[in-house]
């Protein structure tokens, strides 16, 4: 042909692309100051230009960016200059972190460049030495991500772990000890009662042991297994005794999650039955509605909710049985809530394990003769068993880290995520807050990793049975009625809490003077339509990163092999298992002083949201590339295509909808996420469910049910808008990447 | 492209071994040499490490150990995308959401190459390999011999030093398969392009290839041409991989050899003792009188011009393809006498008792 000439790669070969990014560190080093005084980001104080530091250790940055700089640029043999091109880049941003963190100077703007530059300058030179087996791109990926994982997820962690056993620079157990004796934790026996808790939770003891003997007899078992049961019987009878009868965060915090997992354990269940087997159209139809509903909800604003319903001046309550009760605060409020808030996901997680029943298999036990009774004890039961305990388990967690509805409805009791944010935000004591986050965490991580354990992989990531072929009998009519009963009353009360929200926001005081006023909706537009585009705003940018990160860490998971892979996708959990006011006390206490300052910005919040929803992304990512022939990456390689290019031009374009699912469930789950954010708020930096929580707590219920109604139906109009968009893409590319 | 032939470059693998664990042992040692131009396959029961090697030449796995030379050149540490090598997969790999022409133009793309040059050479190589006109087809829109073709184009358009195949006609059904494998060939020599082929066929090996490198457990066999390997196995497994044979024991005495009591004359150069006797089915002929080695006819199936037979004897079972169906049509239990033309005989060491995985 007559412009043939061969695609030549050689040339590449000459010099290494690692003199970019090293050209890069050394003028951000130069130009800019290394560090920063306390917040100012973008300042271009002299003092603090590495000439002025009056530190040589600082230098040696420069000196191995030059270094990177010169080899990249020698004809050196490729794996030479790669092995030189980690050396230096990995010293130079060494001795750039440790000087920072040695003198605790906050990062300016030539540190965070030219340390992100030497990043890649490593990256660069992993790649070409062979020691990742890829090329630039993902070598700098993989460092990048771990180098996230450390600095925003362990190194937050490790902060809370050590700020519980080091107070004023000294290692001491004191602060773990008082904290865990004082009553705010545990309380069992309470000198101002008349009666005595530690013996009813004796007599609860007792009572187990008699049940576990019975139980015992009734199998005949031996001796030691029958001491065996009753010793376990003792202690769970205790156990719920404790419970009941003590007081204090961690017996309350034990309480709310058995009774919310157990109801709504079974409450998933009925849904999960129903909707595979009713026989009534609408009530599946409805089911995927539910589903939706704690995507678009504030995890609180069901408890704001049953305060319109259940509270001193409720609908129910007061004005139609004259009861002016504080019933609701406290335990029953927080669980009803809850119960209410997590069904849906108890549903999600049941209706995996329901989908992945067979018909074949019961009506193969029914050929045999077995009658309904018997077929659900013997065949489905047993089937069902792992999935009920996995969402047992998620909603165990969900209740320990759930942090809105005890504080809104905690009433006298305290809770233990609640606990994290007092000790901070109330008693001042980050100490203390540091042994309650370390409690919680170590709590909520050994559910969280047994359940892994236990159940296997399938288990956090979101369950997608396959469709059922085949079709299962429809349940016994006297069954179906009482389910259908169930799932009745259910939806009545979260129709009428949604109901209650919007309705509260157009009245002018709720329970006192209910006429109809705009005057809610005219305070959130002064007061709170500013807050709310802030935390649109912040919720977008970083909708962007975490979609992004958590495909780019996807990607590297599923498609990469690297030392440390089994590192990033353990960070990545933690991240995921994290309760949200663990990770708030965490960034507050790491980023809020040294080389790392961060706070007071909306640059802590925008990174709390990207880590915290990354994990979505991730799960998102995973599931595409796993319907994604390998092949079609490695012929676009073998076209020349580096990996950046490769993910540009033919993974994207392929995942191209669970990217924007991920994108918008990021920002969703930004716009109502609560928990970790409240710490991090300052009074520039005020997000909108904080505003929320705030109106509700000083009793501004108007205009807090106007600023939810906002919320819920924007979020609503989000989700929907995703659904129309992936219904109509999905059409267009059946058998993409088949 | 066939004003500007594609400079022929040699391949060389030196010792490479390639371990997926500690115990999994995919490449064992390898040495091996693609003369500049010529079409080597590697060949092989599934396991055997033929498509590690392939892949290791690509740059898609990385050699545990020994180097690796395209065009004299070591690339054993060099990623995939700076290598000037190109792949033909098995299951195509086109890019669904990219037309023909944009399937076959992206390596070019990638390159940053002028539009123009994109534009006349991607339809260059659609034209080669007789595709033109369906550029702005979806890629889906094609059957699975033009998909695969695209997937050629793709890989030619790049004028790479090296093409590589691996499976590529698995998935197409017998008749396509031989269509597409002589054009494969074809464009292959027109070119002059350095190729390494990976099959499990032999049928397909022996028809496409210059030389057939055998691979078993990691480890090459035996190479050579496909009549070296056909008429001069190395070892049982190589005869019994690449077409037919039955396996007799005899003795050789450096001009004729023995099996039973029928000796018959035959040259090759191996010490005189013990042997294992090769022996084609086409090399079988029935003896008119009663000079031969005696069987018994154990089955026989009739296949039009040719009947393939089983013939029991003392010392194995023989099968053997008679053009026709002989003089006189042979039972079951008949007696038989079989004669050997020495072309289609191959004597083993004696000891060889290496089994084909596959059979």
């Amino acid at each position: 042909m007559a412009t043939a000439h061969a695609v030549s790669t050689r040339r590449d070969l000459r010099f290494s692309g690692a003199w970019i990014p090293a050209l890069i560190a050394g003028i951000a080093f130069l130009a800019l100051p290394f560090g920063r005084p306390d917040r100012a980001f973008f300042t271009l104080d002299p003092a603090f230009r590495p000439w002025a530091l009056g530190s040589l250790w600082v230098w040696l940055v420069l000196a191995f960016a030059l270094l990177a700089l010169i080899a990249s640029l020698l004809p050196l043999r490729v794996t030479a200059r790669g092995e030189l091109l980690t050396v230096a880049g990995g010293l130079g941003l060494l001795s750039g972190v440790s000087w920072l963190m040695g003198t605790g100077t906050p990062f300016g703007m030539g540190a965070l460049l030219s340390l992100i530059a030497l990043v890649v300058v490593t990256g660069y030179g992993l790649s070409e030495s062979g020691r990742i087996q890829s090329d630039a791109f993902v070598a700098s990926s993989i460092l990048f991500v771990s180098l996230f994982i450390i600095l925003f997820i362990l190194f937050p962690l490790f902060i809370v772990l050590r700020t519980a056993v080091f107070v004023d620079g000294s290692f001491t157990l004191n602060k773990v000890w008082s904290t865990l004796n004082s009553p705010l934790f545990i309380f069992a026996e309470n000198p101002y009662t008349e009666q005595s808790e530690l013996a009813l939770m004796s007599r609860f003891a007792v009572i187990g042991t008699v049940l576990g003997a019975l139980w015992a007899l009734s199998r005949r078992l031996k001796f030691a297994r029958f001491a065996l049961t009753c010793g376990v019987a003792a202690a769970v009878g205790f156990f719920i005794g404790f419970m009941i009868y003590g007081r204090g965060a961690l017996p309350t915090s034990l309480l709310v999650a058995t009774i919310v997992a157990t109801v709504s354990t079974l409450t998933g269940l009925v849904f999960a039955l129903l909707g595979q087997r009713t026989r009534f159209g609408f009530v599946q139809r409805s089911l995927g509605a539910i589903s939706l509903l704690p995507i678009i909800t504030p995890p609180f604003i069901l408890a704001f909710a049953l305060i319109f319903m259940f509270g001193r001046r409720g609908i129910v309550t007061y004005q139609l049985f004259d009861i002016s009760s504080n019933a609701i605060f406290g335990i029953v409020g927080v669980s009803l809530a809850q119960i209410l808030a997590f069904t849906p996901i108890a549903y999600l997680v049941i209706r995996g394990s329901v989908a992945s029943l067979d018909p074949a298999l019961e009506e193969a036990s029914q050929t045999l003769g077995a009658d309904r009774w018997t077929l659900f004890r013997t065949v489905t039961w047993p089937l069902l068993r792992p999935g009920l305990a996995n969402a047992f388990l998620l909603t165990v967690i969900e209740s320990f880290a759930d942090f809105g509805n005890p504080l809104i409805l905690g009433g006298d009791r305290g809770y233990l995520a609640t606990e994290v944010f007092s000790a901070f935000a109330a008693r001042f004591d980050p100490n203390e807050a540091a042994v309650y986050g370390s409690v919680l965490l170590s709590m909520v991580l050994v559910i969280f990793f047994a359940q892994r354990w236990w159940l296997g992989r399938s288990s956090f990531v979101t369950v997608t049975g396959k469709p059922s072929s085949g079709s299962f009998a429809h349940l016994p009519r006297v069954m179906e009625g009482l389910l259908l009963s169930v799932f009745a009353l259910w939806t009545l009360l979260v129709l009428m809490l949604y109901f209650s929200i919007l309705y509260g926001s157009f009245v002018q005081l709720w329970g006192i003077n209910n006429t109809l006023t705009l005057k809610n909706y005219r305070d959130f537009m002064t007061i709170g339509w500013p807050v709310f585009l802030y935390t649109a705003r912040v919720a977008a940018v970083s909708a962007i990163p975490a979609a992004f990160l958590g495909f780019l860490i996807a990607y590297l998971v599923v498609r990469q092999r690297f030392f440390g892979r089994s590192f990033v996708e353990f960070g990545s959990m933690l991240s995921f298992a994290t309760p949200g006011t663990v990770m708030g006390v965490a960034y507050i206490l790491a980023f809020n002083v040294g080389p790392w300052l961060l706070t007071a910005s909306s640059v802590i919040i925008a990174i709390a949201f990207v880590f915290r929803n990354m994990p979505v992304a991730i799960r998102g990512g995973v599931a595409g590339l796993a319907q994604i022939d390998p092949s079609l990456e490695e012929a676009s390689t073998t076209l020349r295509a580096s990996s950046s290019v490769t993910l540009r031009r033919i993974l994207v374009p392929l995942l191209i909808i669970p990217l924007i699912g991920g994108l918008i469930f990021a920002f969703v789950r930004a716009m109502t996420a609560i928990s970790q954010v409240i710490f991090l708020v300052s009074p520039g930096n005020m997000l909108a469910t904080v505003l929320l929580l705030g109106w509700v707590e000083q009793g501004q219920l108007g205009r807090a049910a106007a600023m939810g109604s906002i919320l819920i139906v924007s979020m609503l109009t989000v989700i929907l808008l995703l659904m129309l968009l992936t219904r109509r893409r999905d059409a267009g590319v059946v058998g993409v990447g088949a | 492209m066939t004003s500007s032939p594609i400079r022929a470059a040699p391949v060389r693998l030196e010792d490479v071994t390639k371990l997926f664990s500690k115990e999994v042992v995919a490449v064992d040692q390898v040495d091996l040499t693609v003369e500049p131009g010529t079409l080597v396959t590697l060949l092989g029961p599934s396991g055997c490490g033929k498509t590690t090697t392939l892949r290791m030449i690509a740059g898609l796995e990385r050699a545990t150990s020994g180097r690796i030379f395209i065009d004299d050149e070591e690339v054993t540490r060099l990623p995939a995308n700076l290598r000037d090598v190109t792949m033909v997969f098995q299951s195509y790999a086109l890019f669904p959401h990219m037309n023909v022409f944009e399937n076959v133009a992206y390596g070019l793309q990638v390159a940053r190459q002028p539009k123009e040059a994109i534009r006349s050479q991607t339809l260059e190589a659609l034209a080669m390999v007789g595709l033109e006109g369906l550029e702005n087809r979806a890629t889906n829109a094609l059957s699975g011999g033009q998909q695969q073709r695209v997937a050629l184009a793709r890989a030619l358009v790049m004028q790479p030093k090296v093409l590589l195949f691996d499976e590529p006609l698995s998935n197409l059904d017998a008749k396509l398969r031989k269509r597409v494998r002589e054009d494969i060939r074809d464009l292959q020599k027109r070119l002059g392009i350095t190729s390494v082929y990976v099959t499990h066929d032999q049928e397909e090996a022996l028809a496409i290839s210059d030389e057939i490198v055998v691979m078993n457990l990691g480890r090459i066999v035996q190479r050579g041409t496909p009549h070296e390997l056909y008429s001069r196995p190395a070892t049982r497994f190589v005869a019994d991989f690449i077409g037919s044979a039955s396996f007799l024991a005899g003795h050789y005495d450096g001009k004729a050899v023995t099996i039973g009591g029928f000796s018959f004359p035959h040259q090759q150069e191996t010490p005189a003792g013990e042997v294992t006797v090769m022996i084609r089915p086409e090399a079988i002929r029935l003896s008119t009188d009663r000079a031969g080695l005696e069987t018994t006819v154990r089955s026989s199936s009739y296949l039009g011009a040719v009947t393939d037979f089983v013939f029991s004897s003392p010392h194995g079972d023989i099968a053997a393809t008679i053009p026709g169906e002989g003089l006189t049509p042979l039972l079951r239990d008949d007696t038989a006498y079989l004669t050997f033309r020495s072309a289609g005989i191959h004597l083993l060491p004696a000891n060889d008792r290496h089994k084909n995985p596959d059979s």
